[in-house]
């Protein structure tokens, strides 16, 4: 919790009525801040499943919030790809991140956060099986990217990944990376200015800077 | 205050005892919980009192809930979790049906297949024609389903039946369907066995769905070398619409290439489309679809036995189809569809000096509400109601007469998964018709069995009605229905990129009819015919083995034998070749940015009846044969170029004789072949996408 919200806290305290959802307020942000480290070290599929359990229960507890629906559906979509399984397991993967993605969206509407993730999950989907879903799903997860980017200039996962797209198609195409470069660029900049910005104990998705490196480091020359 | 801690621990496991790992097993209204270890075993400590509730919660299993009382003593628990039906991976019914669309079950094409098959020269129709159970009729070019004529498929759109799916055309000119590939997401094609929700079918049924919102704003631009067009889409939040107009004139072409037929004036048409959707709410979505066309042309017939250029046959069609459909989904498992559609079809014909006028049209409108009653029961009840009308004139004489119909129709299926391998589906219709004054009940049924190996095993058995067609009801307004009975036997796998597809039938053709004469001039019509039609097809698609290269291979085998239309005796149809076999290869090439396809279609030959000899139906053509070639390249994201070359080979397929009516002088009538209407037919094609999003073009319309 904000530091500056104590005062706020205190004077609440006095309230007696709204004891129990500020009770709950609280431990909603701890299980959410101890749930959240734990997601981001998952290392295996068996972790992303606790994982994504522990924020189906507190999503459970905590109807009104989008952001344990919004961290089950990550988990769920890193176990599709993790999974070495077959088709029908990945998609039973992907068809889970897609039922909390869209309950997120109901709790919060036009959230760029939550469609840039339904972008990712049509990206894993398509990365399931390129040879029949690509030609569908590719312009399918760009325009989901392009959503994101237009509900919010500032996302920088949703840059992110609309450049891995671009470098998809210009590879196709047999192009340069410039395009997916100044993408990159720009969402590196954003994560910038988001590590800045954003108090540690944010619940708020702050995921992807590594990743957004490491596909600089690969595909661009500067 | 004492805190008494209470350890809840156990084992989960499923109805076959296999231990369940991952299971979310939870407190209810509390954050305690925890996860099942891979053993199955699972450990809580709380320090909650009192009675609770437990659950146990994991994919693909119902959510279990358990009452447990916590007062410090440990407690020790075995739950069993029951298997739920999940709609990606349960067991589908499969026999007769051929689905193509984007979503993940039992689908044997998707829709972007379909269109970039070579022989099919972006017709729809084409396509479904290198599918099992169809045969190609090159001087008809519509669907003839195992050994049905074509008037047996009825086409739907979103659920609604289209009246006259197919250009008007002169006799032998092979047929196109009117609608744009690139309209529908997705398409259920039935060679049988279908659902009581479709009726006025005997053979076939084919349900085309039409995209929801559109993903983007963009303008479409084609120049073909045989016409153009072009096509605006605008995107809203909510809201889409559509506009395009589209012209095609072969004359051009024609003087380029040289034809089997003598052309007066080449066919040429124009159409206009208008398609807005609207989002209401989350919930519910609202179509409209507006189609406009005029299509013409003027071909010299030969008469068999003469050398003048023959009988200047005219065709001039105009043509109008719209409909308006709703999809709503309501809370309690509660959905609702239907809609109301518009078909009016005008045929002015002329044969030298005789004019003849008519005109059909049809409204259809449907109501249909689904309740899901569990997870394993789902019900499904529809109200139809046709007006069908139809006139024809002979302009000189101040002739004319119509027919008008109505009908009505009830319609209710149950789906029953008995588990995620084993589902049956039951259904009833029930029509009516004021001017036959017919009431009638069909029954369906169907059930379908998943192996562990994911193949499936699928039954289907059900009566079809259908009413004559308008040009016979005219004449004789009391006809009753056509009837045919079907069963069906299907297996299916689809694994690993590969699809096999085998299917066994038996179709039981009665009150078919019968008369003497010609068209607009039938005489005698009876309902005294009867047939049958069995045999099997086998269906293999690999997108595997090699790279880049999608293959599949068609078989299909039908015995069909009917005593209808002006025979007096059990024929073979000409329609219902015995042997029928295509194959289609694609194969991507990265480096030069193509696609190329080739398409090869066979089957045993057509049966005519040569009035030289003694009996009906008692010769046949020989084999037809096609090759075809396509090229789709893309040398920008938004720009391909697609060239395709039909019956490369240049082979002279024959489709049938034609006779003429009287003999000559030794005693023997003179014959002319039945042709394809030029060796080949070259497509050219350059179509341009113009959008913010550069990556978007149109392979779809391909």
């Amino acid at each position: 919790m904000k530091k500056q919200q104590i005062p706020v806290v205190l004077c609440l305290l006095m309230m007696s009525h709204s004891l129990p959802s500020l009770a709950s307020n609280e431990a909603y942000q701890k299980a959410m801040q101890l749930e959240i480290i734990q997601l981001y070290q998952a290392g295996s599929i068996d972790a992303l499943q606790k994982s994504a359990n522990a924020f189906t229960r507190i999503a459970s507890m905590n109807p009104d919030e989008w952001l344990p629906h919004y961290y089950a559906a990550w988990a769920y979509v890193h176990m599709g790809f993790r999974s070495q399984g077959n088709l029908k397991e990945k998609d039973g993967f992907y068809a889970e991140a897609k039922k909390h993605t869209e309950k997120a969206g109901k709790i919060s509407t036009n959230n760029s956060e939550i469609v840039a993730l339904q972008g990712y999950i049509i990206m894993g989907e398509l990365s399931a099986d390129p040879a029949t879903r690509g030609q569908q799903l590719s312009a399918l997860a760009m325009q989901t990217f392009g959503k994101a980017i237009s509900l919010d200039q500032e996302n920088p996962r949703a840059l992110l990944m609309m450049a891995q797209m671009e470098w998809g198609t210009a590879q196709f195409f047999g192009q340069g990376p410039e395009k997916a470069c100044g993408l990159l660029q720009s969402s590196l900049a954003l994560f910038e200015k988001e590590s800045a910005t954003v108090e540690k104990e944010s619940l708020k998705p702050a995921w992807g800077k590594e990743y957004a490196e490491g596909l600089k480091a690969e595909i661009c020359t500067n | 205050m004492v805190f008494a801690q209470t350890v809840v621990n156990g084992i989960v496991r499923n109805q076959k005892s296999e231990l369940v790992p991952g299971v979310n097993v939870y407190l209810k209204g509390t954050y305690t919980g925890t996860t099942s270890a891979s053993d199955g075993t699972f450990e809580l400590l709380t320090i909650d009192q009192g009675l609770h509730t437990l659950v146990f919660q994991s994919i693909g299993y119902k959510t279990l809930e358990v009452s447990i009382r916590l007062s410090g003593e440990k407690i020790e628990l075995f739950p069993l979790l029951r298997e739920a039906i999940n709609e990606l991976t349960a067991v589908t019914i499969t026999a007769g049906a051929l689905e193509a669309s984007d979503e993940n079950k039992a689908v044997v094409l998707r829709p972007l297949d379909i269109v970039t098959v070579p022989s099919a020269m972006g017709d729809i129709i084409g396509a479904f024609q290198t599918l099992p159970g169809t045969a190609t009729v090159g001087n008809d070019g519509r669907l003839f389903v195992r050994g049905g004529d074509a008037s047996e498929t009825a086409i739907f759109i979103d659920g609604l039946k289209v009246g006259n799916a197919f250009g008007t055309t002169a006799s032998n000119v092979p047929a196109r369907t009117r609608f744009n590939p690139n309209l529908f997401k997705g398409s259920f094609f039935s060679t049988g066995g279908y659902s009581a929700e479709f009726g006025h079918a005997l053979s076939s049924a084919l349900s085309l769905n039409s995209v929801d919102i559109p993903m983007r704003s963009q303008g479409d631009l084609s120049i073909m070398g045989i016409g153009g067009g072009y096509s605006q889409t605008l995107v809203g939040e909510n809201n889409s619409i559509t506009a395009s107009a589209n012209f095609v004139d072969l004359a051009p072409y024609q003087k380029l290439i040289s034809q089997n037929f003598d052309w007066e004036r080449a066919p040429q048409s124009w159409d206009a489309e208008l398609l807005a959707r609207q989002k209401i709410g989350n919930n519910t979505l609202l179509k409209a679809y507006l189609h406009t066309e005029n299509g013409s042309m003027k071909i010299w017939q030969p008469r068999p036995g003469s050398d003048d250029r023959g009988t200047l046959l005219g065709v001039n069609n105009r043509y109008t189809f719209t409909q308006t459909s709703l999809k709503h989904t309501a809370v309690n498992d509660w959905s609702f569809y239907g809609g109301i559609s518009y078909s009016d079809n005008i045929d002015d014909l002329s044969a030298d000096q005789i004019q003849i006028s008519n005109r059909n049209r049809l409204l259809h409108s449907k109501a249909v509400a689904v309740k899901g009653l569990s997870d394993r029961v789902s019900i499904k009840t529809g109200f139809e109601h046709f007006l069908f009308n139809y006139s024809e004139a002979l302009a000189e004489e101040g002739f004319k007469r119509e027919v008008a119909d109505h009908q009505w129709a009830l319609f209710s299926e149950a789906d029953l998964y008995l588990s995620n391998s084993l589902i049956f589906r039951t259904g009833i219709r029930a029509g009516h018709s004021a001017l036959a004054g017919q009431s009638w009940v069909d029954p369906r049924l169907s059930l379908a069995f998943k192996f562990k190996h994911e193949g499936q095993l699928s039954f289907a058995a059900g009566r079809y009605s259908q009413m004559p067609l308008e040009e016979f009801r005219i004449i004789e307004p009391e006809l009753n229905n056509t009837e045919a009975v079907h069963y069906i036997l299907n297996y299916f796998l689809s694994k690993n990129g590969r699809t096999l597809r085998a299917e066994s039938f038996y179709k039981d053709y009665s009150h078919l009819i019968n008369f003497e004469g010609q068209r607009f001039q039938y005489r005698n019509i009876r309902q005294r015919g009867h047939g049958y039609a069995r045999g099997f097809d086998v269906f293999f698609r690999d997108q595997k083995t090699f790279k880049s290269t999608d293959y599949w291979i068609t078989y299909s085998f039908v015995d069909s034998k009917r005593q209808f239309a002006g025979f007096q005796s059990m024929v073979q149809p000409g329609f219902a070749p015995r042997h029928n076999a295509s194959v289609v290869i694609k194969h991507f090439i990265a480096p030069l940015k193509s696609q190329v396809g080739i398409s090869y279609v066979i089957n045993d030959g057509y049966n005519y009846t040569n009035p030289n000899l003694a009996g009906e139906m008692n010769a046949r053509t020989r084999g037809f044969r096609d090759l075809s070639l396509g090229w789709s390249y893309l040398p920008k994201p938004n720009l391909i170029i697609h060239l395709a070359c039909s019956n490369v080979l240049g082979r002279d397929n024959i489709f049938g004789h034609q006779f003429s009516p009287t003999p000559d002088e030794s005693g023997r009538y003179a014959s002319l072949p039945i042709r394809q209407t030029a060796p080949r037919f070259v497509f050219l094609g350059i179509f341009l996408t113009f959008s913010k999003d550069k990556t978007a073009n149109q392979l779809n319309n391909l």
